[in-house]
């Protein structure tokens, strides 16, 4: 009665390899094509061999976007993936009314990125609550430059990332910490381990794959950041177009009728080598380490 | 190993044929295919831009008067929503699907005119020179390419807005508004000095037009290239840059794009803004408290216009239906009935009499719409179409930092030429 037609296998994944074919694979190979070009939105474009990349050699607002997206990174790669398991060791408790604070964690991952980003633009502007606050209060004489300074606005959009960010990862914490057993924090207690050398000796351990995992989904999007700079700048990039992220200045050049296709496509192919990059290191250091 | 990496080869090859690599370009060979004095009949297409709801009514109006001229035409009315209207466009344009009639402002019609997707006008119908205003069909003219690319539809223009009750606070008369760069920065120093810093009167950074109002020549004459990095336009942005370091000027005008002036002077904090002829009139309604205290005078130098048009696609298969339509939507009597519905100013020779817009009723609100309206006659558009949005984004990043003193003003002015230049011919 059972049949073996070779074509089976084939069948089932058909639909999940049409979809990747179509909406991942050939964008991606036409996104490298258009890279070698000088494409427009309209009528086409030429061959430039290495143009768009060597131009890039010569791009301040690149250089700007990269330091920007490496520092994103460098600070919220470390932030994101130890705050987030110490929350989830503390919410792990059984206290009466932990639950709030559950939910109280969670609630900015469910905001709109969008909405979120708006409000502290209010908070943060010149006239905002915070220098509003801090000048009634005496501790300011002039409002801070949040959102009108380089560096002051990249350090704001990544606490708001980092801000939104935390209820997430601690949720992936928190499923991960009820794998760690009981057994091991009970044994290391009777030998006399307090709080904290359990934390570093039975928490992290058990825990290593799970920030491994919650590093790289980090630092991808740490690189690919954009909603955070974009609404906080007001769709400027920081004064002087120096808060851009790299997908931000893909957006730049890539939009409208008179798009640079060519240039945004080969922007792109930069985001994504830097994007693998930490994602192959992440993933060469968890293989070393099993 | 070898087969495998054939195979490799092939799949990639194939896969980049499937892809279209996106060289292709817009199909630029169609040529129309009816006369444009025939007979108006049979169906034709007009998108508009963002005009549903709101008027709803009044172009369903016009449409359904056209069909009663024409009896035998039907309209089919599109309309896009405001945001995404140049990527619509775009992928109308490239598909082939351009509706015969459609709303393009001047930059947007470009592309399009070098890629021979739209009709020239005047050569289909030559009476359009005659019948519109030259500055309207000046938006349409392109350097390099002959002709006319699309019926101008309605014009703009900005109007100074004063706030006289602040003016008059800090000690100055909103009636002797100031009508140069100089002037302006004089008054913002008095409003400074007597608010103790609270109350700003400028609040927004140069632009290509405030270049182009110091006579500094934007392009140069065959639009390919750009020239502003002259010695008198980094004479202006020192002029800015002076300004913002004694603080005459909130801080976030250096990341706040055109729309925060208009903000700040909504809430009361800066006592100047520039907005079109009706500004009074819809802040009756949106801000009450303010539309009282608001006086308006004639924008500095030059007032920029702001034009939008009706363009006909090459391709139409109905051509005289599309001509009698732009013509028919872009006729004086529709355009002043449409202007009697929102703050804009007919484009056709025949309005320039007319006594709504000539003639003030007395009021501050009144008064804007006759300077604009006298306005448009010296109105030209200030800013070259050929400046994109990625060019305009650069520049006034480059204006933010000679602003805020991170580089020199001509440095500033040589980098942004240099990245306008590339990205035009690039």
């Amino acid at each position: 009665m059972t049949h073996k037609r070779w074509f089976t296998p084939w069948l089932l994944i058909a639909p999940a390899a049409v979809w990747l074919v179509v909406f991942n694979a050939l964008p991606a190979i036409n996104t490298v094509i258009l890279s070698f070009t000088n494409a427009k939105p309209l009528g086409g474009g030429q061959f430039i061999g290495l143009g768009n990349y060597t131009r890039m050699l010569d791009d301040q607002q690149l250089v700007d976007a990269l330091i920007n997206s490496i520092v994103y990174m460098l600070i919220c790669l470390p932030l994101l993936t130890l705050l987030p398991l110490l929350l989830a060791v503390l919410v792990e408790k059984k206290l009466r009314g932990i639950a709030f604070f559950r939910i109280a964690f969670y609630t900015p991952v469910i905001a709109s990125a969008v909405v979120v980003a708006l409000i502290w633009g209010w908070l943060l502007d010149d006239r905002g609550l915070i220098n509003g606050m801090a000048e009634r209060l005496g501790f300011l004489s002039g409002p801070l430059p949040f959102l009108t300074d380089r560096w002051l606005l990249l350090f704001s959009a990544i606490s708001l990332t980092v801000w939104k960010g935390l209820g997430y990862y601690m949720i992936i914490y928190m499923s991960a910490l009820g794998n760690v057993s009981r057994e091991l924090h009970e044994a290391a207690a009777v030998d006399g381990a307090g709080p904290v050398r359990r934390f570093f000796s039975v928490t992290v351990p058990g825990v290593r794959n799970t920030m491994l995992l919650i590093s790289v989904l980090i630092s991808v999007f740490a690189l690919r950041v954009f909603s955070e700079l974009y609404i906080l700048s007001n769709g400027t990039g920081g004064p002087g177009g120096r808060d851009m992220s790299l997908v931000m200045l893909i957006q730049l050049y890539g939009q409208g009728l008179t798009g640079h296709l060519g240039y945004a496509s080969a922007l792109s192919v930069l985001l994504f080598a830097v994007t693998v990059g930490p994602m192959l290191f992440l993933a060469r250091l968890n293989r070393k380490e099993s | 190993m070898r087969i495998h990496g054939i195979k490799l080869v092939a799949a990639v090859a194939g896969l980049a044929a499937l892809a279209g690599c996106g060289l292709g370009g817009a199909d630029t060979s169609s040529t129309p295919t009816a006369n444009a004095t025939g007979a108006v009949t049979g169906k034709v297409s007009l998108q508009t831009w963002a005009l549903k709801p709101k008027f709803t009514d009044y172009v369903q109006g016009v449409i359904d008067s056209f069909e009663k001229k024409y009896p035998g035409a039907q309209v089919e009315w599109l309309d896009q929503p405001g945001d995404g209207y140049a990527e619509k466009v775009l992928s109308q344009a490239s598909g082939g699907s351009l509706p015969d009639v459609t709303n393009l402002p001047p930059d947007f019609a470009l592309p399009l005119v070098k890629q021979g997707l739209l009709l020239d006008v005047a050569k289909a119908d030559p009476k359009v020179t005659e019948e519109y205003v030259a500055g309207g069909l000046d938006g349409y003219k392109y350097a390099g390419y002959d002709g006319v690319y699309g019926y101008p539809w309605y014009l703009n223009t900005d109007v100074n807005y004063w706030n006289s009750e602040l003016l008059s606070k800090y000690g100055l008369d909103a009636k002797t508004p100031p009508t140069t760069l100089d002037e302006l920065i004089a008054q913002a120093k008095t409003v400074k000095d007597k608010s103790g810093g609270k109350v700003y009167l400028m609040s927004r950074k140069p632009t290509l037009i405030d270049l182009t109002n110091a006579g500094v020549p934007i392009m140069a004459a065959d639009g390919k290239s750009f020239t502003f990095n002259t010695p008198e336009a980094a004479a202006v942005l020192d002029k800015y840059r002076d300004a913002f370091k004694d603080k005459l000027m909130p801080r976030d005008v250096l990341t706040t794009k055109y729309a925060g002036n208009a903000q700040l002077f909504n809430s009361q904090t800066v006592a100047w803004t520039t907005a079109g002829g009706n500004y009074i009139t819809s802040l009756t309604t949106d801000n009450p408290t303010l539309a009282p205290k608001v006086l308006p005078s004639q924008a500095f130098g030059t007032p920029p216009l702001y034009v939008q048009g009706l363009s006909v696609s090459k391709s139409t298969k109905n051509l005289p239906a599309a001509i009698a339509l732009a013509r028919w939507v872009t006729s004086a009597e529709n355009q002043a009935a449409f202007a009697h519905l929102v703050n804009i100013f007919p484009s056709t020779k025949a309005s320039a009499s007319d006594p709504f817009f000539s003639k003030s009723d007395g009021t501050p609100s009144g008064d804007a719409k006759v300077i604009a309206f006298n306005s448009l006659a010296q109105a030209k558009i200030l800013q070259p179409v050929q400046v994109t949005q990625a060019m305009a984004d650069f520049v006034d990043q480059q204006f933010a930092l000679a602003i805020n003193g991170d580089e020199p003003s001509q440095k500033a002015l040589d980098d942004a030429v240099a990245k306008c230049n590339q990205l035009l011919n690039g």
